[in-house]
């Protein structure tokens, strides 16, 4: 049926006329390289490090020109997906997190183990790697990667004689845990003692939050074989993790956080965030200030990894070009630039041991540690994350709104499931 | 009705498509041929972007979306904001017309000022609003109703209310659209002839029996048309819901249009997003005939 | 003016008021909120009384300009609405004038299919015309943006109506004359149709001016984009960044409340005699 062929004739089509048309200068001089960089729109001081470091890197070669183009984050995976689908991505392009499988999956990216240096790959933090690997190959490298803790108000925990976590291996249990809590809302105003962060919106939910329900046994895909959510994601223990977390809420020990304040005005004493809110709260309680693991629900305590990643499109022309400028990005010097700028975990061993914030004696060293000993999960590394991310926030709306959990995840898993199943299971067509 | 014998019938004919063609054309490319694309691909299963090929599914993505909790959801929400919106919004566009066109100083300021809004694109009011909606004795609207109801009122979070959401929405598109209806009604109102209230006035009759006896039957197009853009804008609700509230909580925000959006961007699923735009164009085609209808034979009536 | 009048007069006034107070109550969050630093925004949304700003600070403005290319988003979105808006006043009014004044075979049929289409959103057919238009190669251009959406339904549906509702003595005289339907058209029909041609200009202006989700799928050079896609870099990690999406929003819809100000008198007379004659 000629519909079967339709996917295929726009492709080619787009292949064949799309270098005629369109507007980008992809055929290149012989004497100068124009290389196309795509990235996120994020806060002021990356993009001026990305613009500084661009502009750097164009004065060393006059053979290459970096063309850098921001997209606003809000809609950054739209717009590459539909840049994607017109077989118009760059050269280089960034990838937020999990989103890359799909990409992965539907070709648009080319392996990387060949074209950068080994020295660079094993310097890498295995947390990168695990992100950026799909079937056999590497196909990202994150310049940096994010880390996920509660912070605490080192006064409040001591006043209730609170025992204080020094690692991953050695934090709360969740029974210790929510006598913290019930012992800090029995000295609070408002009883509201914990955030996490209900203001925020989207990924954080995902990427939140599903560190509790691996902690507990549970996950949001089988990881096996990724081809089935149910009896994972709506697992018994992944419904009384979940719910613990409606308990917080509903005996209001959480703060609605709408100005984004609580924890810097001191209406609470813990803050359930990741590594980007650091310096705001360090500002504010200096000394007073602890990075603590996230609860142990019964498995371990776990935590969330992930974060932007530079990968480079397979139908690029420079690609060699584009695998160069990935590697001055992740020279440990480079690697330092950004993070300083950003706050987040640098992506190679050799950056973060350099790093005072997350060094050895680095106030964030335990973020780190986390990231290189697994105590850090990725999020699900399968083409259907768009989908099992979509119906876990929509899942986590109504348990935040007090609905009923083990519905709300089965509801999500029949979803995903269906999903993985209309695709065939996602396989990997190399 | 053609005139004395100048223009042969198929010379005129070549003329009209003459005339009609650009905008023909356009319509045809750029909105008949993509729907019928949709409606096509409602039948498969077509993917964002998936190296998978493309299979036939016959009806199993409609059967897909009747037994979707989400699906049932947004149109019963998308049916229920349609009622409370359309007579709403057109109760009080009648009465900011009618206030307006009293012959007092300072209308125009008025008119404008109600106006407004209509001004702002949907995705700057719907950011607006969720600081109005602000939880807490702080939130903004929070404020107002407990000082207007001398402090009996308890703080909601209005946007994650099962109760309260679609009302909060409603009333942010309420706020938006009153606006364009009231300049609707009050051209309409200007264009009654005095004469009509001058004699009503002779026959004894009062202010009520004159609205109801002559305004209301000399506006009756105007709100016919008003009625008819607004239900049809009704059902294509969409920026506030995914600006505010993402259609929740619990399903209780979502909209057809929102249901549609997310399955073709947020999960990737195009061909079930086109079933649900079929679905979504039938509904409202039907609704606009019956209101039509309705209207015809209430002309033949009177 | 009696007792009863003078009573009368004053509760309109108070009843205005108070309606309008509710409308400009946001407007003002917005307005004053520009000139606020952003964590202030936030604290204050709630009183009525820190409605104003303790010191008005032009930073949040600085901060917009220095941020995004704000001039060269102002200036894509007002050439991409300005195309559309004169393309299809002229190319709509044509097939209007078509439906209501000429005859020609199947007429009747086309224009039900016409006004059938005014019910299909952006959203319904994105996704195929987002192939189609990869196809021609149009992705990331001006081009774009503006030749899909100058033929419109809703367009020509309200010159038809107005159309219809114009005395035919006029024409009928200039054809008598020998004038063609051409010269009928620009030197008669549309000189008296000026009410509908701003009602219709001005719908379309408002409806292109805040269009996000097509540019979006289509655009990404920050030669190209719109006001609406640029006020989204505002919207990136939380907390958001109110001063900035306040100060943006404030200079988004400036021009567009001083254009209405100034043709409103149009305005409302176009729209007394659009539709509603239907």
């Amino acid at each position: 049926m000629w519909l079967r062929k339709l996917p295929i004739l726009v492709l080619s089509g787009l292949l064949g006329i799309f270098p005629l048309l369109g507007g980008c200068d992809r055929q290149s001089e012989a004497d100068l390289m124009v290389l196309h960089v795509w990235a996120h729109a994020g806060q002021e001081a990356e993009r001026r490090v990305l613009q500084a470091q661009l502009e750097r890197y164009n004065q060393q070669s006059d053979k290459i020109q970096l063309k850098l183009t921001f997209i606003p984050e809000r809609d950054y995976n739209a717009q590459v997906q539909a840049a994607a689908l017109a077989g118009d991505l760059p050269d280089v392009l960034e990838f937020d997190g999990p989103y890359l499988y799909n990409y992965i999956w539907q070709r648009h990216l080319m392996p990387l183990e060949d074209v950068l240096p080994r020295a660079l790959l094993d310097d890498l933090l295995p947390s990168i790697v695990a992100q950026g690997s799909y079937g056999q190959h590497l196909y990202s490298v994150g310049v940096y990667d994010s880390g996920l803790g509660l912070y605490a108000r080192k006064g409040a925990l001591q006043k209730i004689g609170a025992r204080i976590p020094a690692s991953a291996a050695d934090a709360w249990s969740i029974d210790e845990f929510n006598q913290v809590l019930r012992q800090l809302a029995a000295r609070d105003d408002d009883q509201a003692v914990l955030d996490i962060k209900l203001n925020y919106s989207g990924e954080w939910y995902t990427y939140g939050f599903s560190p509790l329900l691996q902690s507990a046994g549970a996950d949001l895909i089988e990881r096996e074989r990724y081809q089935a959510s149910d009896g994972t994601i709506n697992s018994p223990a992944a419904v009384s993790a979940i719910q613990q977390l409606q308990t917080w809420i509903r005996l209001g020990y959480v703060d609605p956080n709408l100005d984004d304040a609580a924890f810097t005005s001191g209406r609470v004493a813990l803050s359930w965030v990741g590594h980007w809110e650091y310096e705001r709260y360090r500002n504010v309680h200096k000394e007073d200030l602890l990075v603590l693991p996230l609860p142990d629900f019964g498995q371990g305590s776990r935590t969330g990894q992930g974060s932007w990643n530079w990968g480079i499109s397979r139908h690029s022309r420079n690609s060699r070009a584009a695998a160069q400028f990935i590697e001055f990005l992740m020279q440990a010097d480079e690697v330092l630039v950004m993070c300083d700028a950003n706050g987040a975990v640098p992506g190679t061993k050799s950056a973060v041991q350099q790093s005072a914030l997350y060094g050895r004696q680095g106030p964030l060293a335990l973020f780190a540690r986390q990231l290189m000993q697994g105590v850090s999960v990725p999020r699900p590394k399968t083409p259907a994350y768009p989908v099992i991310t979509t119906e876990f926030q929509k899942a986590f709306q109504q348990i935040r709104s007090g609905g009923d959990a083990k519905q709300a995840l089965d509801v999500a898993a029949q979803k995903i499931d269906q999903d993985i199943r209309d695709n065939q299971g996602y396989p990997f067509l190399q | 009705m053609t005139s004395a014998g100048h223009q042969p019938g198929n010379q005129n004919a070549r003329l009209a498509w003459l005339f009609a063609l650009p905008a023909l054309l356009g319509l045809l490319v750029f909105v008949l041929l993509p729907f019928v694309l949709s409606v096509i691909l409602s039948f498969t299963n077509l993917r964002l972007g998936s190296p998978l090929p493309l299979e036939f599914m016959g009806f199993s993505q409609y059967q897909r979306i009747f037994t979707d909790q989400a699906f049932l959801a947004a149109l019963r929400n998308n049916a229920l904001f349609a009622l409370i919106v359309v007579p709403l919004q057109t109760g009080l566009a009648l009465l900011l017309a009618l206030l307006v066109n009293q012959p007092l100083r300072g209308m125009v300021l008025f008119r404008s000022l109600f106006f407004m809004p209509v001004v702002f694109p949907l995705s700057l009011v719907a950011v607006v609003w969720i600081l109005v909606f602000a939880p807490g004795p702080q939130g903004l609207l929070n404020q107002v109703l407990e000082t207007i109801t001398l402090g009996s009122w308890q703080a909601r979070d209005f946007l994650h209310d099962p109760a309260w959401a679609l009302p909060a929405i409603s009333l942010t598109s309420i706020w938006q659209g009153v606006g364009f209806q009231m300049v609707i009604l009050l051209a309409a109102l200007q264009g009654i002839a005095h004469e009509l209230y001058e004699a009503a006035k002779v026959d004894g009759a009062n202010r009520w029996q004159q609205f109801v006896c002559i305004t209301l039957p000399q506006l009756r197009n105007a709100i016919i048309f008003v009625v008819l853009v607004t239900t049809i804008l009704a059902f294509r609700l969409f920026d506030q819901v995914q600006i505010m509230t993402q259609g929740g909580p619990n399903h209780a925000t979502t909209t057809v249009m929102y249901e549609a959006v997310n399955s073709a961007f947020g999960s990737q699923q195009v061909a079930r997003a086109a079933a649900m735009t079929v679905v979504f164009f039938t509904i409202v085609l039907l609704i606009t005939l019956l209101q039509r209808a309705v209207s015809r034979h209430e002309r033949v009536i009177e | 003016m009696n007792d009863k009048q003078r009573i009368r007069m004053l509760s309109v006034y108070l009843v205005l008021t108070a309606l309008a107070f509710m409308f400009l109550v946001p407007v003002a969050m917005m307005l004053f909120g520009s000139f606020k630093p952003d964590d202030q925004v936030l604290l204050q949304a709630g009183r009525l009384g820190s409605l104003l700003p303790a010191e008005f600070s032009w930073f949040n403005y600085q901060d917009v300009f220095a941020r995004v290319p704000f001039a060269r988003y102002l200036f894509n979105s007002a050439f991409i609405s300005f195309c559309i808006v004169a393309g299809g006043l002229l190319v709509n009014s044509l097939a209007a004038y078509a439906f209501a004044r000429l005859q020609w075979p199947g007429r009747d049929w086309v224009l039900l299919v016409v006004v059938a289409l005014m019910i299909i959103p952006l959203e319904a057919i994105a996704v195929p015309l987002f192939y189609e238009v990869t196809l021609l190669g149009w992705r990331d251009t001006y081009w774009v943006q503006i030749i899909p959406f100058i033929a419109n339904a809703f367009s020509i549906y309200l010159f038809y109506s107005f159309f219809l509702s114009l005395p035919r003595e006029l024409e009928e005289a200039a054809r008598i004359d020998g004038a063609g339907p051409w010269r009928i058209f620009f030197r008669i029909v549309a000189p008296n149709a000026k009410p509908v041609f701003a009602t219709v200009a001005i719908l379309s202006f408002l409806t292109q001016w805040g269009a996000l989700l097509w540019p979006l799928m289509v655009t990404h050079s920050e030669a190209v984009r719109p006001l609406p896609l640029g006020i989204a870099t505002f919207y990136s990690l939380p907390p958001l960044q109110w001063g900035d999406i306040f100060a943006f929003g404030v200079m988004m819809v400036t021009p567009v409340l001083l254009i209405f100000v100034l043709f409103q008198r149009w305005f409302v007379q176009g729209v007394a005699t659009t539709g509603v004659k239907g």
